[in-house]
């Protein structure tokens, strides 16, 4: 019980003690498994301390907003784009300087400089392989409002990949379009999961035919379970289905320590850390000129997320109440 | 029954008085939560009139009503025969129960409703056994973690009452049946009814078994909400902090004011079950099947596949379980501190509310309870409205040890108070006044006469805030000191992105450090007696 106790005291004193020179916190929505090696390399690296609070990307983008000024983040790494956006429109991040904005291609981040593309995660179709021939797999992703889908498809419409993908499907196509997408879903019978992993699991078990997901979930599955009979189907020719939605990092705006901050997100761009997304997380690396993971289709081949929030009515608001009034979600 | 206790005696004021400034000075920090959810809908000017009355408020609403009251009534039956069973029968092996009996409740929801799914139906453990969904699932995941609620303070209550009464009733020539129903039963029906309210609060705020049995519910549309339409989440937050306020108001008004004349002593009746041992066991035995040795079970199976799969990547069994040492002894001290503190802050609100019994004081039981019905979420993000405009030295405590513990304590603090409640309504006012008529102070009778008959109850009520405690997990993620991680937490990260060897092999540690500290703390001293 004393060894528990000192145990304590030293972490309350720790946390104490953090804020000093040479010490930086993150709020990361990326769990610790997908980028906590990559936290401590930089650490290593350079000796400077990362302090990490581990949460759910739209969790800890609430909490930077309501911490205000005097939030102890500098640094949010966010696991989709729509968490960054919410804190960029309300004036909560940092714009970043060109170097570390210039390693990463236009495509894969903030047109206002607020944050940068980490990696990248495809959207797609799981599939359960002993239910589904693949030759009735939907050319596009239009096709899933087909009779033939009726009551065979998960969706998990609060998920943020989902939301993000509602989300260019609007700036693409226009809110009439993106709706009466939703409603065609929402009208063919669709089966809601509250989240991707639950999706690839049901798939798996053959509660369910197909899924909307991100493609890291089959392979993270299939890395544990190598029989679970689940396949990841990417739509093909460019089709919205198959969009991109990055994974994102940017500086907070009370930061006290800039400098330092940047730095680290100009580490997470280097090499040794774009290897690490191709290698170990399935992901894509979107700076660095490191090639992706062979078993996923190449980038060029592939529509990107990234939405212009200015140009876009309404904003993610927007994307939420449509998703609300096509009866997607609820009642 | 006194002609005293019906109205308020002008000599003598009832001795829960003194305390209720005590009371009402705590239930002050319960009104946080609530004050913060009216705050934020007033300021945020969402159209609340058409938010309540739409049908994507009330759907999901009356789900919530739906399954929480379903799941309250089954755990109370559930929870009740498993502590007559497990502390008044002769139930083979019925010390082992008792240790596995309260773990249940230390399984994170999310947890829980995952491995069940995986243990159940085509593609799981038991293909022969269906797989339920939608309203049962979540009724039946929901009561197969949350009976323990009923359990704890039941079974304290039941090793802690006198055999005298039961006995003279036996030698009267009551069946046993009719024993336990008039006898026995009138003895613990405050434990039952604390646990149950409990068990309905926890349904309406639980997310993760609801949301993993598809069942729709209005924490989802919190959840859902609360990033992009935050007027709708806030607004619905306050909605189920008001019902769930006037419910544990409520209960106070309709509940029976008389009394039984309860005894507590030790040395119980214990009834021998003869024939029916067979089919006693084996409902015993049928709970903990499915509520514990499933989860269990596939909790092993994810660790065995997950370290026979070569490149898993999967770090930490390699390694050994060094990676969890820290974790573990971060949950064990936050959920034993926050188990104690929890009874020891909601002390004066319990003893208010059980021996005076005035509107002030009911009113401060009613809040203390009221929060248990919130989403963790929603007590979190309070706490962190309220902590970080702080003046002066408070605004330190941000994200500090004792901030998590205070968080702890708001949202949990009922399961404290409400069985410490049950267990002071229920010891006889007799003794009180016989260290009266022997010329002891107030705080001695207190200390030396009544505080003794309720430790039971005072363990039953920290107890479940420890477990409560260790599977916590939203304000555990903002308001633990930066880097603090519990073993919830890494479960929670590991299921998020399908590590579920890790998932497995963390959810084994949190159900063992249960078992120790359960065992250590709570059960030790009963089962000694």
């Amino acid at each position: 019980m004393k060894r528990l106790v000192a145990l304590l005291a030293a972490s309350v004193l720790a946390a104490a003690c953090s804020g000093g020179a040479d010490t930086i916190t993150v709020y990361s929505g990326r769990t610790e498994n997908l980028v906590g090696p990559l936290l401590e390399r930089f650490t290593a690296e350079t000796g400077i301390d990362v302090e990490v609070r581990y949460g759910q990307s739209a969790d800890l983008a609430l909490l930077i907003d309501q911490e205000g000024d005097r939030s102890p983040a500098d640094v949010f790494i966010s696991q989709s784009p729509g968490a960054t956006g919410f804190l960029a429109e309300r004036g909560r991040l940092r714009p970043l300087g060109a170097e570390v904005l210039d390693l990463v291609p236009a495509p894969y981040r903030s047109r206002g400089g607020l944050w940068v593309g980490l990696s990248g995660r495809i959207r797609t179709l799981v599939y359960n392989t002993e239910r589904v021939d693949p030759a009735d797999l939907p050319a596009s992703v239009f096709d899933l409002v087909d009779e033939r889908y009726r009551g065979r498809l998960a969706v998990a419409p609060a998920n943020g990949s989902f939301q993000d993908f509602v989300t260019v499907l609007r700036e693409r196509y226009g809110d009439d379009v993106a709706l009466e997408w939703l409603r065609g879903i929402a009208a063919n019978d669709p089966q809601r999961y509250p989240k991707n992993t639950a999706i690839v699991q049901a798939v798996g078990r053959g509660d369910v035919d197909l899924g909307l997901v991100n493609h890291y979930y089959a392979l993270r599955a299939k890395a544990e379970d190598p029989d679970l009979p689940v396949e990841n189907y990417f739509f093909p020719d460019g089709d919205l289905g198959s969009l991109l939605i990055v994974t994102a990092a940017g500086v907070v705006s009370t930061t006290e320590e800039p400098d330092l901050a940047e730095r680290l997100v100009r580490f997470l761009l280097d090499e040794e850390a774009q290897t690490f997304f191709a290698e170990q997380t399935f992901e894509y690396p979107l700076a660095a000129g490191v090639e992706p993971p062979a078993v996923l289709p190449p980038l060029a081949s592939i529509e990107v997320a990234t939405y212009d929030l200015d140009r876009l009515g309404g904003g993610l608001e927007r994307t939420k109440e449509l998703i609300d009034a096509s009866g997607l979600e609820g009642p | 029954m006194r002609a005293g206790s019906k109205g308020p005696d002008p000599r003598r004021r009832r001795r829960g008085d003194a305390v209720t400034p005590l009371a009402v000075a705590v239930a002050v920090l319960y009104a946080f939560p609530i004050l913060y959810l009216a705050w934020r809908t007033l300021t945020l000017g969402g159209d609340v009139l058409a938010i309540l009355s739409s049908p994507r408020t009330l759907v999901p609403l009356a789900n919530s009503l739906r399954v929480a009251a379903a799941t309250a009534v089954a755990c109370a039956v559930v929870g009740t025969g498993l502590a007559w069973l497990v502390v008044r029968t002769d139930l083979p092996g019925r010390r082992w129960w008792r240790i596995l009996l309260p773990l249940p409740l230390v399984v994170p929801s999310f947890v829980g409703a995952t491995a069940l799914l995986a243990a159940f139906g085509r593609g799981g453990l038991l293909p022969f056994v269906p797989r339920i969904e939608g309203f049962w699932g979540a009724f039946g995941v929901l009561t197969a973690l949350s009976y323990p609620y009923v359990y704890v303070p039941v079974a304290a209550r039941l090793s802690s009452t006198a055999p005298s009464l039961e006995e003279a009733a036996r030698l009267l020539g009551r069946r046993p049946t009719g024993v336990v129903l008039r006898v026995v039963l009138p003895q613990v029906r405050g434990a039952i009814a604390a646990g149950t309210m409990l068990v309905f609060l926890y349904g309406l705020s639980d997310f993760g078994a609801v949301s993993l049995m598809r069942y729709d519910t209005i924490t989802r549309a919190i959840f859902s909400a609360r990033l992009f339409d935050p007027a709708t989440s806030l607004t619905l937050g306050l909605l189920l902090a008001l019902l769930a306020l006037i419910v544990a108001g409520a209960e106070r008004l309709v509940s029976p004011r008389r009394r039984p004349p309860a005894r507590v002593g030790t040395g119980q009746v214990r009834y021998r079950l003869g024939r029916l041992a067979v089919p006693a066991t084996g409902a015993v035995v049928g709970v903990v099947a499915v509520a514990l040795a499933a989860p269990i079970a596939v909790f092993v199976a994810w660790v065995l596949r997950g370290s026979a799969t070569v490149g898993a990547g999967f770090g930490g069994l390699g390694d050994g379980l060094g990676f969890l040492l820290r974790p573990t002894a971060n949950s064990a001290i936050a959920a034993v501190v926050a188990g104690a503190t929890a009874t020891l802050v909601t002390l004066p609100v319990a003893y208010a509310a059980a021996r005076g019994g005035g509107w002030a004081a009911n009113a401060a039981a009613a809040l203390v309870t009221h929060v248990f019905a919130l989403p963790g979420l929603v007590v979190a993000l309070a706490v962190v409205f309220w902590a970080i405009r702080a003046p002066g030295p408070l605004g330190y405590l941000y994200q500090t040890f004792p901030l998590l513990v205070l968080g702890y304590v708001l949202h949990f603090g009922a399961q404290a108070m409400r069985t410490t409640q049950a267990a002071l309504a229920e010891v006889s006012r007799r003794y009180d006044e016989a260290g009266r008529t022997l010329g002891a102070g107030a705080r001695r009778r207190f200390v030396a006469i009544e505080l003794p008959l309720v430790v039971p109850g005072l363990l039953a009520g920290g107890g479940l805030v420890l477990l409560s405690t260790l599977k916590e997990l939203p304000a555990t993620l903002l308001l633990a000191p930066t880097g603090f991680e519990t073993l919830a937490t890494r479960i929670w990260g590991a299921a998020e992105d399908g590590f579920y060897a890790e998932v497995g092999i963390t959810s084994l540690v949190l159900v063992g450090l249960s078992a120790l500290l359960t065992w250590f703390l709570v059960l030790r001293h009963e089962l000694r007696r």
